[in-house]
């Protein structure tokens, strides 16, 4: 099944998540994913990746952060890995989105966004390092945001 | 990402196209506060040409516009792509900012 995985390998630079879009759209494109699954995955690995190299690191060395995108006969799963502080993004506060303008934060949608557009997280640390699973639904979009992650 | 400036009478209309992310945030948000700050009080956000916004570009609009309403100034949005749409209504925005379909009804939307 190898040839239904794509590794990306990022370093800690912001313009390097314009490289793993364009990989994963072309992985998109060779194993027929709707375009809507290619946005929501690079939305979602965008909002992840983006802030691991914003907060994840006390020092201003260079570090590797680790993509895997798989298939398997559910749909999609993409799995982050990196080496910075421990971040659990299903801990994150949830924004108040019944706030009006004069009361919304500026910011804190990141991790709001993630879980609205993927189908299930998973966190866990280990040896030092953290790894973030996010499964993504395919086929045919009939269980499209039935069973968004509460 | 690539933004546009135009200027008619007192409004003025920001055009972005491209991709407004993490790395091109900071710009936008250089060019939206720098006209606030030079006294521009009415503006249009056209979004027609932009493809792809997240969280950061969010983040930029949200702040904004509050600086816009704490100077009693106004901003509206609009033409998104359907895909920019749907990061807006994820992030509950589109019931809270003024949008509008095309460049013509934001205009008239800055005067009512």
């Amino acid at each position: 099944m190898s040839h239904h995985a794509l590794s990306i390998t990022c370093s800690n630079r912001l313009a390097e998540i314009e490289k793993a879009t364009e990989l994963i759209e072309a992985f998109g494109t060779a194993h027929g994913l709707s375009a809507e699954v290619v946005f929501k995955l690079n939305l979602a690995l965008d909002e992840v990746v983006t802030n691991i190299i914003s907060h994840a690191y006390d020092d201003e060395d260079e570090h590797q952060i680790a993509i895997r995108v798989a298939l398997d006969g559910e749909g999609v799963a993409v799995r982050v890995e990196d080496d910075g502080r421990a971040f659990n993004p299903l801990d994150a506060p949830r924004p108040d989105l019944g706030l009006d303008l004069a009361n919304r934060p500026i910011g804190g949608l990141g991790v709001h966004i993630v879980r609205s557009v993927m189908d299930a997280l998973e966190y866990r640390r280990e040896n030092d390092r953290n790894i973030l699973i996010m499964r993504k639904r395919t086929g045919d979009g009939s269980n499209e945001g039935a069973r968004r992650i509460e | 990402m690539e933004i546009t400036e135009q200027k008619s009478s007192d409004v003025v209309t920001l055009r972005l196209s491209g991709r407004l992310n993490a790395t091109t945030a900071l710009a936008f948000e250089e060019k939206i506060l720098g006209r606030i700050e030079s006294g521009e009080r009415h503006v249009v956000i056209d979004l027609a040409q932009l493809d792809y916004i997240s969280s950061a570009g969010l983040r930029v609009i949200v702040l904004a516009g509050k600086r816009l309403s704490a100077e009693n100034g106004k901003m509206v949005l609009c033409s998104l792509t359907d895909r920019v749409r749907e990061v807006f209504d994820i992030a509950g925005l589109s019931s809270i900012l003024s949008i509008y379909g095309s460049h013509d009804d934001a205009t008239r939307g800055l005067q009512a």
